[in-house]
């Protein structure tokens, strides 16, 4: 059937070419390495340069990338879908300012501790976006009829204004170098050396990732209209409550391991659908592997342009976000 | 001697041009006693606007307010604290020093309260152009500092000396820190130097948003004096930032120096942050447990201790001189 | 067949939407609900195609209490076409008449050869199948409509259809022009005549009156009356529920009953 064959076709071609970037990523880099030398167990790993800059200073940053980047990219996809909207993002309803202030927080009041090889930042970022989550949900719920996608919208917009004042007045109060630590987080930054982080947020990002693989037929019929959802036997308000939390914790996981990086979560699932339709079933899925494709890649442009430096790897996806905007919107119109 | 203005003619009003012009332009005048004590007197007021001129006020100012560390602590080096009424809000007195009030400092500071003071010379950053034009509105007279690199400490310890009136305790000062510096390069010189990462911020706890030392400025001017080679010489920079663990690695420094100017860095946390290291284990500086820290202002203020800055790193990269 | 008793509806913090509601409508019938606006209309389609529950009483299909049945076991009885279909992406109408088959595919599972033929066959008796290949969005707006009616369709068609297929429209006809008008009118008499109960509520006293064999008056969600078409349909009855005094003349040309307003009046005289 036309379906079952598309479905397969695009995710093959996409898995492959995911697959075929996220293999490439840790062989690329400033500094030559030799893959012999790499896998060359004879020299012990404590001795080996090489190895340890595959294993420890690129193979975490490429899972990392491929990590935050397939959770944004099917957050947006998940979100556009339940607030009826391309231009939605996952940071729309506030997840983002939420785990933005959660890190500043600790950056600038100087908290310093780590709970089970997690330090302070990545947790307080996550608990900064269940607590955006929390309110956000609880200020929908409280018009009473149901989940209204419009309240929830206002409602992450308001705590987006919130929370960035907030964390305005949190700047304020630090110092010079506390204020610069900080807006480099904003930025986003992959550079993770180690597999901890990754670890200790894929339980949440896999547990959304089974939330999100029972969505898309849903998510469809959700594109048409509540009620017309409604009708074909969805349960819009379990549907919707679903997509919410699953989507918004992922995305609060997501930031917590490298920050709030900007448009792939738009970017990615346009793309997407130009390419495959608009079917869920399919866009889903391939939305994740480009995700993670993209934001790899953008992270090698990170790590390699101005070497030694770091450029922030949410500066890159600005630079590309911003005229694919325009294009999309001189096509448009 | 003085060459500012103390005449007054409607060019110079017009075209608000420094002092030395006006002067070529004086107009020559016989007014009434009263017109030329007002017109004296507004010229000081609009008058005096000449940066980093050191020394050429007839009399040495009397109320100095500055907003930086380094300044503030050359004053007090070369005996000009008793004219200081005014200090930044992280400079460190002498101990046993009186207080001195604080104005706030290179991102806040206080111009009301700088004002209010009514000093007669306000020392403040380069940056720091929307309060430089304010003073110079309010006719106050200003010198402008940047940070540079170790020759530029012995000049300004040289020319705040020549501005506040000590200019033979200054020079005395300088000499003896160019003796000391010297004497140091002379213990390391011919002396293997280790190849050393200057790291002066970083995550706690992590190697994220690693900032180190490029290959301008006093940092690196410290290490270099110490007998160390900066891995990062060649980066045309004062800071090289947000170092990647790759950069780390390939970089592959024997030495790690790290500032750490955040008080309270007891033994523990000296422990934990040193582990942190280790996660790179292939960085000779973690295979040979080579990582200092380095607590207190003398790293980070670049004024008269800044050898005993260079003395301690010079210590621990080379202990067997010393 | 189609049983309604004695329902009561309100929203939260609401008045009462409607009052004491109590129909029958019998199996393969065609029944339009007119009233003037807030009489309740689109709530009561709502309750009967299961989209809310009554405040009191209860709706039973075929002496199946809506309440009872789950969600997907009612969405292959009941189909409803609301007022409007605005499209968040840019799906095919193939896909979006697909979608019609949701209540009866699990979450995993992707339509067989079944689905497809179900499909063709609501394109074809919807006139659609010509347009099967575009973006929804690219079509005409009687075109759009009778996709939807083509997606409502084959969420209908059970494995065992034994028992009343109903078919709910809000307003069906309301921002078409005369042209599609006319289609859609046909279309809906050609599915009534296949077996399809249909329930109408509309604005339109002259598209009620050339289409529905039977009328419920709604007004201040009250029932006012419920019966034939023919005998409903009254100078009297119109004036009580809109406060229009209205011209009546029988066309010749169908043989339906022409309601020309004139004049307002003041509603509740008559009746």
């Amino acid at each position: 059937m036309s379906v079952r064959r598309r479905f397969f076709v695009t995710q093959a071609l996409f898995g492959g070419g995911t697959l075929l970037v996220c293999c490439l990523a840790p062989l690329i880099g400033p500094t030559t390495i030799s893959l012999t030398r790499v896998f060359d167990t004879a020299i012990p790993f404590a001795e080996n340069v090489d190895a340890q800059i595959f294993f420890i200073a690129r193979l975490p940053r490429m899972l990392a990338g491929a990590l935050v980047g397939a959770t944004l990219a099917s957050a947006g996809v998940v979100l556009q879908a339940l607030l009826r909207n391309p231009l939605a993002t996952p940071f729309t309803l506030g997840v983002s300012a939420g785990a933005s202030l959660g890190a500043m927080i600790v950056i600038i009041f100087g908290v310093r501790l780590s709970f089970l090889g997690v330090p302070a930042t990545p947790l307080a970022s996550f608990a900064g976006s269940l607590v955006a989550v929390g309110l956000v949900y609880s200020l929908a719920r409280a018009r009473g009829r149901g989940l209204s996608t419009n309240v929830l919208l206002l409602a992450g917009v308001t705590l987006n204004s919130l929370f960035s004042a907030t964390i305005l007045f949190v700047q304020y109060l630090a110092d010079f170098s506390e204020s610069f630590r900080a807006i480099r987080w904003v930025m986003g930054n992959l550079d993770v050396s180690s597999y901890d982080p990754i670890l200790s947020a894929l339980p949440m990002v896999g547990l959304a990732f089974v939330a999100f693989a029972t969505l898309p037929r849903t998510l469809n019929l959700l594109a048409l209209g509540t009620d017309h959802a409604a009708t074909r036997g969805v349960n819009v308000l379990a549907a919707q409550r679903l997509a919410f939390v699953s989507a918004s914790l992922a995305t609060g996981a997501a930031v917590s391991v490298g920050g709030p990086i900007g448009f792939i979560g738009i970017i990615v699932p346009h793309i997407v659908r130009l390419l495959v339709g608009a079917d869920h079933r399919v866009v889903l899925p391939a939305s994740a592997m480009l995700g993670a494709a993209f934001l790899v890649t953008c992270d090698v442009g990170a790590r390699t342009l101005m070497s030694p430096v770091e450029l922030p790897v949410g500066v890159i996806t600005a630079l590309l976000g911003g005229p694919f905007f325009l294009w999309l919107l001189i096509r448009h119109s | 001697m003085a060459t500012h203005s103390t005449f007054v003619n409607t060019d110079w009003l017009a075209s608000h041009r420094s002092p030395a012009t006006a002067s070529r332009q004086r107009g020559r005048r016989s007014p009434s006693a009263t017109a030329a004590v007002a017109l004296v007197v507004w010229s000081i007021l609009l008058g005096w606007t000449h940066p980093t001129r050191g020394g050429q006020l007839a009399p040495p100012p009397q109320r100095i307010v500055t907003v930086i560390p380094a300044v503030t602590e050359i004053l007090f080096a070369v005996g000009a604290d008793a004219q200081i009424v005014g200090i930044g809000s992280f400079d460190e007195l002498p101990a046993g020093a009186a207080e001195i009030a604080r104005v706030g400092g290179l991102l806040d500071p206080d111009m009301e309260q700088i004002l209010a003071l009514r000093p007669d010379l306000v020392v403040l950053y380069e940056s720091q152009t929307e309060q430089a034009e304010q003073l110079q509105r309010a006719g106050i007279p200003l010198m402008s500092y940047s940070h540079a690199g170790l020759a530029d400490i012995v000049t300004t310890i040289r020319s705040l000396g020549e501005r506040t009136g000590h200019l033979t305790q200054a020079t005395s000062v300088a000499t003896r820190l160019t003796q000391r510096l010297d004497a140091v390069r002379a213990r390391v010189r011919g002396r293997p130097r280790p190849r050393t990462l200057l790291v002066f911020s970083r995550e706690p706890l992590s190697l994220r948003n690693t900032y180190a030392s490029g290959g301008i400025g006093f940092l690196h001017d410290m290490l270099d004096v110490a007998g160390g080679d900066n891995v990062f010489a060649d980066i045309a920079d004062e800071r090289v930032a947000q170092l990647s663990a790759e950069a780390i690695l390939t970089a592959a420094p024997t030495v790690i120096l790290e500032i750490r100017n955040d008080g309270g860095f007891g033994v523990d946390i000296a422990e934990q942050e040193r582990a942190v290291w280790r996660s790179l284990p292939a960085v000779p500086a973690v295979v040979r447990d080579e990582i200092h820290f380095l607590a207190g202002s003398e790293f980070v203020v670049p004024g008269p201790r800044v050898v005993d800055a260079i003395e301690q790193i010079a210590r621990l990269l080379h202990p067997d001189a010393f | 067949m189609l049983r309604v008793e004695g329902v009561w509806f309100r929203y939260e913090n609401d008045d009462e939407v409607l009052r004491d509601v109590s129909l029958t409508i019998p199996r393969g019938g065609l029944v339009g609900v007119i009233g003037p606006n807030g009489s309740g209309k689109s709530t009561l389609l709502r309750l009967l195609g299961g989209l809310s529950t009554p405040s009191r009483g209860y709706l039973t299909l075929d002496d199946d209490d809506l309440t009872s049945l789950s969600r997907r076991t009612l969405a292959c009885r009941v189909a409803m076409v609301p007022q409007e279909t605005q499209l968040a992406f840019e799906y095919s109408v193939l896909e979006i008449v697909m979608m019609g088959r949701y209540p009866h595919l699990g979450a995993f599972s992707i339509e067989g050869p079944d689905d497809y033929r179900i499909v063709t066959r609501a394109l074809e008796s919807t006139g659609t199948a010509h347009l099967s290949a575009r973006l929804f969005t690219t079509l005409s707006g009687g075109e759009k409509q009778r996709v939807v009616i083509a997606s409502a369709l084959t969420q209908l068609h059970g494995p065992r259809h034994t028992g009343t297929q109903l078919l709910l429209l809000d307003e069906p006809t309301a921002s078409l022009d005369l042209g599609f008008q006319l289609e859609i009118t046909e279309l809906v008499r050609t599915l009534n005549a296949q077996g399809i109960t249909v329930i109408v509520s509309t604005h339109d006293l002259n598209l009620a009156s050339s289409l529905c064999h039977e009328l419920v008056l709604l007004r201040e969600g009250r029932v006012l009356a419920a019966g034939a078409t023919t005998d409903l349909l009254t100078r009297n009855n119109v004036r009580a529920l809109y406060g229009v005094e209205a011209q009546m003349t029988r066309n010749a040309a169908t043989g339906h009953t022409l309601v020309v307003p004139i004049a307002r009046t003041q509603p509740g005289q008559g009746l």
